[in-house]
């Protein structure tokens, strides 16, 4: 089976003004389907970075990534938007749309990809079910509390069956009571429904609930343990 | 993306913003509504000048007047209106007897008649009207206009008494209620101001009155005309103390272009150049491309309000894009393409183009019909036509009715759509090529 993330070599350069900054360099991983991966790191170790490229949102300097056996420097603009669909990611601060309600949000990746309204609908309302937020679901993320906005933006994030999740800090904006019942529902999915699960965090105990954790530091893997 | 989403999409985007979309849409509204306003009521304004010119001129006659053409130089078609306007300087001058040279002129030319024609003053009770009176042969006009030379009341005497006199129905009942200010039987006094005189002095005519003519409706062009007053045109001759003429209208064999202009250019020929003709259908021609100017600018006018509507629209577009930066960059996370981003921005700017175009037009036939009332009625028309009787007589002369033909509909509303999609052409192609990294950073 085809690996869900393949880098080879990796490497990404920023330049900061006219000085170059090596944000990551030479970076090899893999992450099979299936798997729950945490990459930690502390700010600036280049975790964001990662994150970006494995996103599809951002192309590598040097290196080959490969994302669902895809090739993503090859890809010109419009590739990367349709690879990004096969992508369901899921941000520290939820970034769900104010004026849409929350089934609103979950259609949006659906609409985006051109599936036909009724479809959406029914797919959308059985993701909320799945997060437990059905009885919610006409409801605007300013009336939703910040656990349930980001249990909104896991629904959105698995809107069009993406090969893996992506998950930016998940609950780096909720308490963390609510933390955990995401990081339950996170565990869940991955358990009960098989999604693959990449997490960015900088929190170690957040990276202990997953199945392998991957260490960042200074731009490259510093180490890779099965938990 | 499906397109029905995009336009959903766009609409819950202004919905959310309603007050600054409607003061955009606001500016699209006024600048269509002008342009709408303007070309209904130029259309209805030359199509009421075409029809009553058209009702006033036959088709097979010629007008030869004194003076050479400013705008030919005496070539048939177009000729005459220089002389109209003031162009003669020659001291040329155009006799009644002259009509045996015109008929000698071509084979084209059946008939002509001289017209002697001077303004009047016409006093009833308190009142003076300025009139046109008009020395005719009243047996050749009659065959000439046998439409409109006929009368409501009395009878047109083709070997007419000398003291015979045919009126306008404007002279007979001119507030259009029964009032009337000369009857059939009435005698009438008719004033001329003789300049020419040493001193100066006024010279009366008394007439009676034996006819009244049938409303014609339209302009006179040497045709009969509801504030004319006819008398013989020996008459107008002695009373005037003139052989002078005013004009001669010329009755051709039929109205082919070909005729018209073999005919004028024959007829300029015998008087070497020194008198003009015009036939109506060259009169129509300049009217109408007279009116196409006259739009031409006036649209323009209203094209710049259109303008301005247009960097509002980018403006707001601008504004709009920046606020939305994140949201961008969500959308492109989730994969949506550039080009839908560009098509959500365009969208948006179609559907307040949309609005406002539509709301234009009605607010502008709205306007247009309005200003064709106020029009209608204070009469500011009704001097066209050089009858300057009718600015004093009556009012509602002339009628306009606004015309909202279906190109200029469809053009309003494309042009509406257009200028707003052009404005936002840029703020939604920056909107595009957000980068999605930077745009899900901006705060």
């Amino acid at each position: 089976m085809v690996p869900v993330v393949e880098a080879s070599n990796l490497k990404k350069t920023y330049m900061l003004g006219k000085i170059p900054v090596e944000a990551l360099r030479d970076v090899n991983l893999t992450v099979e389907s299936g798997d729950f991966v945490a990459i930690l790191g502390p700010s600036g170790s280049g975790k964001s970075t990662m994150l970006n490229l494995i996103g599809a949102l951002d192309k590598p300097t040097a290196g080959t990534l490969l994302i669902d056996g895809v090739d993503i420097s090859k890809l010109n603009d419009s590739q990367l938007a349709d690879l990004r669909r096969r992508v369901g990611f899921v941000f520290q601060f939820f970034n769900l749309i104010p004026r849409f309600t929350a089934i609103g949000n979950v259609e949006l990746p659906m609409s985006i990809a051109g599936m036909n309204r009724a479809e959406r609908r029914r797919r959308a309302e059985e993701l909320l079910e799945t997060v437990g937020l059905k009885e919610r679901m006409n409801h605007k993320p300013a009336e939703l509390s910040g656990g349930q906005q980001q249990r909104v933006a896991i629904a959105r994030a698995l809107a069009n069956n993406p090969k893996f999740l992506l998950l930016d800090e998940p609950t780096g904006n909720i308490d963390s009571k609510t933390a955990r019942e995401i990081m339950s529902l996170i565990k869940k999915l991955n358990e009960e429904k098989g999604v693959t699960i990449i997490m960015v965090t900088h929190d170690q105990h957040l990276a202990k609930e997953a199945k392998r954790v991957m260490q960042v530091f200074d731009g490259v893997i510093s180490s890779d343990v099965v938990n | 993306m499906k397109t029905r989403d995009v336009f959903s999409y766009s609409f819950s985007a202004i919905k959310l913003r309603k007050l600054r979309a409607g003061l955009t849409t606001l500016g699209v509204v006024i600048g269509i509504a002008a342009i709408v306003a303007l070309l209904s009521i130029t259309q209805g304004l030359q199509n009421t000048i075409t029809v009553q010119l058209e009702q006033g001129l036959a088709t097979d006659t010629v007008i030869v007047s004194p003076g050479r053409s400013l705008l030919s130089g005496g070539a048939g078609q177009g000729a005459g209106i220089g002389a109209t306007l003031g162009g003669d300087t020659s001291d040329f001058k155009l006799f009644v007897n002259d009509t045996a040279t015109v008929n000698a002129a071509s084979s084209d030319i059946e008939a002509s008649i001289a017209i002697v024609q001077r303004l009047v003053y016409v006093q009833s009770d308190n009142r003076t009207f300025a009139m046109n009176v008009i020395g005719v042969d009243f047996a050749k006009y009659a065959d000439f206009y046998s439409s409109t030379f006929m009368t409501d009341y009395g009878n047109i005497a083709l070997n007419p008494q000398n003291d015979t006199v045919v009126i306008g129905k404007r002279l007979n009942d001119p507030w259009k209620n029964g009032t009337l200010l000369f009857n059939v039987n009435d005698d009438i006094n008719i004033t001329w101001a003789n300049a020419t005189a040493r001193p100066p002095k006024n010279e009366t005519y008394t007439g009676h009155v034996t006819a009244v003519l049938k409303e014609v409706g339209g302009f006179s062009f040497g045709g009969p005309s509801d504030t004319g007053v006819y008398i013989p045109i020996s008459q107008a001759q002695s009373f005037f103390g003139t052989e002078e003429c005013s004009m001669i209208v010329v009755k051709l064999k039929n109205s082919d272009k070909t005729t018209i202009d073999n005919a004028s250019k024959a007829i300029e020929d015998a008087f070497n150049g020194e008198v003009s003709v015009i036939s109506s259908t060259a009169v129509l021609d300049i009217l109408s491309s007279v009116f196409s100017v006259i739009q031409l600018f006036l649209v323009g006018i209203a094209a710049i309000s259109l303008l301005v509507a247009g960097i509002g629209i980018m403006n707001i577009m601008i504004v709009s894009l920046i606020e939305r930066t994140r949201e961008i960059g969500i959308l492109k996370a989730l994969g949506m393409k550039s080009r839908t981003v560009l098509m959500i921005f365009l969208s948006e700017s179609v559907i307040i183009g949309l609005i406002g175009a539509v709301i234009g037009i009605v607010l502008g036939w709205g306007l247009a019909n309005v200003v064709a009332v106020v029009l209608s009625g204070g009469g500011l028309f009704q001097g066209i036509g050089g009858n300057q009787a009718a600015t004093r007589i009556g009012s509602g002369l002339m009628t306009i009715t606004p015309v909202l033909t279906p190109t200029v509909l469809v053009g309003a509303l494309a042009f509406g759509i257009g200028v707003s999609v052009i404005f936002a052409l840029y703020p939604a192609w920056r909107a595009s090529k957000l980068k999605p990294v930077e745009a899900l950073r901006y705060e």
